[in-house]
């Protein structure tokens, strides 16, 4: 144990509807999930006196805080690196309620990623960008490799060569997200599943990635609250506990393109792993369910391996068996992932972590004490183990 | 075909009528086999062959000069009349790929075969037949149907000449702007390696103070924290450590699919770029690969990747030692716009993309480029200068056709003997040009004493 693992909670989730066009400003999103959540809290604007988003939000902690009435602010923050921050949000949030810097955080994220600016597109500022992000972009932006498919099907297709692991091995990955989605009434792909069939079928984006192998672009907003451990006794719902909360960032690190290591795998996530076993105590056959971050199918793969729930370039017989799936060892996603509910760059994800733990998530997985949640890989990422108290 | 009102259905309807009606009535060629139009063919292709000319080994081989073979199409071409008859099927069905909207058109195939040499006089007839229309397929220049013919050429009754003729008939692919591409940010840190691209050297960032390589470069070395640092130029190999090929969405300045690697070079450092092969190549982990550099304007020189193996069928005259393949030497022909002029109307071809640079640049050319009887012609030279037996004869010919080729490239030609017997000999022939293959063809040749009068 340390000395953030139990310290704090979160009590309080909220989201809008998750679309492909929502027809209100981003701003409007963030701030229709943050009332949401302290409803779900029991909590008034007036009582939340920190905020915390991600560095790539477009609507600034100010604007929320103004918007909602929130008045003075005590505590704010913003994570870079994209999804990467998704954990790392509730992580700052943890540290500061912990801390007594702030007594109630509201950690979110919105956007409109479908109707407005698509990240599976070229993102032409990223190259563009005058600092250390653009340099990096040098190298990769100019000569092709632009899009988050391609940087991830680069380490896909070593991957596979590494290990034997297949196309189809991926797929499974998207057959159970797709199933969870399927029987969640907030999923875009709500009573849409997959056949491994449909998946190999689908088009080649970024060879050997498919269609079905890329997470969804989604507008919508997710919305965390987060309060010291002592306060969420008080609260009306079940907290879930922070039992670890970690950043990491892998030897040699670069966004989506760590090319240049020796092994170009998710290193990073490894990092994330080790901390959250540290700071709970815990180990992975202690994990009944995980939310594992799908952008990208093939680092599902690699991501359990990272985490050590399975060896090195086993995860395709780890996952062959339907273990990843409602009833299997270690179902993941339930409520569908990034894949099938939506993409709200891991947020909606940490809010399903919560809802398990409450013991109230629409695919419950039985007596989950315990859920392991993760952020965007392939950039600095970050984790968290929420606990039932 | 949006913009068309003839759907795939209906045209291939009117295709079927079309190849339904067979083949076409004899069309006798506007003038007998003629030596002027030898001589002008001989002056624009320059084959030496004697037997072509009024000489003693033309009078002791065939009583007199006969007409190069592959001149046979020559004879019956349309040349600058616009009157086509009503039934020709290769135009019948240019015409109907126009309507739908496939308004380019690109020579892939031509396959002919000879029997016999032709001789001033002799008045050739032709006749052609649709054999198939097969698409709509997707290529490399854009959507379109591949439209076979097959003509064959007679003295009277007599079989002299085969050919099979495939044409792509497409609808161009957007014209892609490779100064579009995506620029990369530069500084002090970074410099030295974009003015090398530009200066033709692929440069590795060397630590002033332990020597450490290392890509991407930066300001300090990690290993020794100097700030001094120079370069070295790297050997230019590499083997393919992963890739990628991307499909969609859409790249700013590149055309899809587009292959990129990540190259492991010898020197210890890792670096992406583009991998460039034909469209159909199939990259592997492991491959071997050479640097190029791609010029997109004075401002970025871009580094690519090909595969560093040499080609079937190109092996280099100095790995002879190694196995038993028969080479030919190869053959550099400078193309200028003099040759593939002279070339069009020595083979009686008034297509204006190869005599007429406006309408060419127009047409969506960036220039005027050679015809195919011009390339068939140099295929025959080459192969022809190499048997150096004016008793042999070309009895056939098959061309696959690739990249243009424009005034100003050079045309490398080099062969293989694929077949050899006491009768006859078959030769693998590439003609490249800077972009890539112009023409590969596979021509046979009948050795000497066959046919000497």
């Amino acid at each position: 144990m340390n000395g953030l693992s139990g310290r704090a909670a979160i009590v309080g989730i909220g989201a809008t509807d998750f679309s492909k066009e929502s027809g209100r400003s981003e701003l409007q999103l963030s701030c229709e999930a943050t009332l949401a959540a302290l409803a779900d809290a029991g909590l008034q604007p007036a009582d939340v006196d920190g905020l915390v988003t991600f560095a790539m939000d477009n609507s600034s902690e100010i604007a929320v805080a103004r918007e909602l009435g929130i008045g003075e602010l005590r505590f704010f923050s913003r994570i870079s690196y994209g999804g990467g921050a998704a954990c790392a949000t509730v992580q700052q949030a943890a540290m500061a309620v912990a801390t007594g810097v702030a007594d109630v955080v509201v950690a979110y994220r919105g956007f409109n990623e479908r109707s407005g600016q698509r990240y599976g597109q070229v993102q032409n500022w990223a190259a563009s960008q005058v600092n250390t992000n653009g340099l990096d972009n040098a190298w990769t932006y100019p000569h092709g490799l632009s899009t988050p498919a391609a940087t991830v099907a680069m380490q896909a297709r070593r991957y596979m060569e590494a290990y034997g692991a297949t196309s189809e091995d991926f797929g499974r990955v998207a057959v159970a997200d797709r199933r969870h989605a399927a029987s969640n009434p907030a999923a875009f792909f709500h009573g849409r599943p997959i056949t491994l069939a449909d998946h190999q079928a689908s088009r080649l984006i970024a060879d050997p990635l498919r269609l079905l192998d890329c997470c969804q672009e989604s507008d919508g907003a997710v919305a965390l609250v987060i309060v010291s451990a002592e306060r969420a006794a008080d609260l009306p719902n079940p907290p879930a506990y922070v039992a670890a909360a970690a950043q990491g960032s892998g030897v040699d690190q670069f966004v989506m393109t760590s090319y240049y290591r020796d092994d170009i795998g998710i290193g990073e996530i490894g990092v994330v792993g080790r901390e959250l076993w540290r700071q709970s105590g815990l180990g992975p056959s202690e994990i009944p369910t995980a939310i594992l971050y799908d952008h990208f199918t093939p680092y599902v793969l690699m991501q359990l391996e990272e985490l050590g729930f399975c060896g090195r370039g086993e995860a395709k017989e780890f996952i062959a068996d339907g273990a990843i799936e409602l009833g299997g060892r270690l179902p993941i996603n339930t409520h569908g992932g990034q894949l099938g509910e939506a993409y709200i760059h891991g947020m909606n994800g940490i809010a399903e972590a919560v809802r398990q733990v409450r013991g109230n998530a629409v695919n419950q997985v039985p007596d989950a004490h315990h859920v392991l949640v993760t952020a965007g890989t392939g950039v600095p990422t970050s984790g968290l183990i929420l606990a039932r108290g | 075909m949006d913009d068309s009102t003839l759907d795939h259905d209906a045209l291939m309807q009117r295709v079927d009528t079309m190849m339904s009606r067979g083949e076409t009535a004899p069309r006798l060629a506007r003038d007998p086999v003629n030596l002027p139009q030898i001589n002008t063919w001989l002056e624009a292709i320059g084959d030496p062959n004697p037997v072509y000319r009024e000489t003693t080994t033309a009078t002791r081989l065939h009583g007199g000069p006969v007409a190069p073979p592959a001149m046979a199409q020559v004879w019956t071409m349309f040349g600058l009349d616009p009157h086509r008859p009503a039934h020709d099927p290769l135009h019948g069905t240019m015409q109907l790929l126009d309507e739908a909207g496939f308004t380019s058109v690109l020579g892939t195939n031509c396959d002919q075969t000879y029997a016999r040499h032709l001789h001033p006089g002799e008045r050739v007839s032709i006749t052609t037949r649709l054999e198939s229309v097969v698409g709509p397929k997707r290529t490399g220049v854009g959507e379109g149907y591949f439209v076979t013919t097959r003509s064959t050429w007679r003295v009277g009754d007599e079989e002299v000449a085969t050919m099979m003729f495939r044409v792509l008939k497409f609808k161009p692919a957007p014209r892609v702007d490779r100064t579009r591409i995506t620029r990369p940010q530069r500084n002090a840190d970074t410099d030295f390696f974009w003015e090398g691209t530009a200066a033709g050297e692929l440069r590795i960032q060397s630590c002033g103070s332990c020597d450490a390589l290392r890509h991407p470069p930066g300001p300090m070395c990690p290993r020794c924290h100097a700030s001094n640092r120079g370069y070295v130029v790297a050997e230019g190999t590499g083997v393919l450590h992963s890739f990628t090929v991307h499909h969609a969405p859409q790249l700013p300045g590149r055309k899809l699919p587009v292959t990129i690697g990540l190259v492991d070079l010898p020197e210890g450092v890792r670096m992406v770029g583009e991998l460039m092969a034909a469209p159909d190549h199939q990259w592997r982990i492991g491959d071997p690969v050479a640097v190029a550099f791609e010029c997109i304007d004075d401002d970025l020189t871009l580094p690519v990747w090909e595969l560093d193996v040499p080609r079937p069928g190109l092996a280099p005259a100095e790995q002879d030692a190694d196995d038993d393949t028969e080479t030919l030497p190869a053959w550099e022909l400078p193309v200028t716009t003099t040759l593939v002029v002279a070339g069009a109307l020595a083979t009686r071809d008034f297509q204006d993309v190869h005599h007429d640079r406006d309408l060419a640049i127009a047409r969506g050319s960036k220039d005027i480029f050679m015809n195919i009887l011009t390339t068939t012609g140099l295929v025959h030279r080459y192969v022809g200068e190499w048997v150096g037996d004016p008793a042999a004869r070309v009895t056939s010919c098959a061309l696959r056709l690739g990249a243009p080729a424009y005034p100003g490239d050079t045309m490398t030609f080099t062969g293989t003997v694929v077949d050899r017997d006491h009768a006859q000999v078959v030769v693998d022939v590439v003609g490249s040009v800077p972009v890539g293959d112009h023409v590969t063809a596979r021509v046979t040749v009948a050795l000497a004493g066959e046919e000497v009068a």
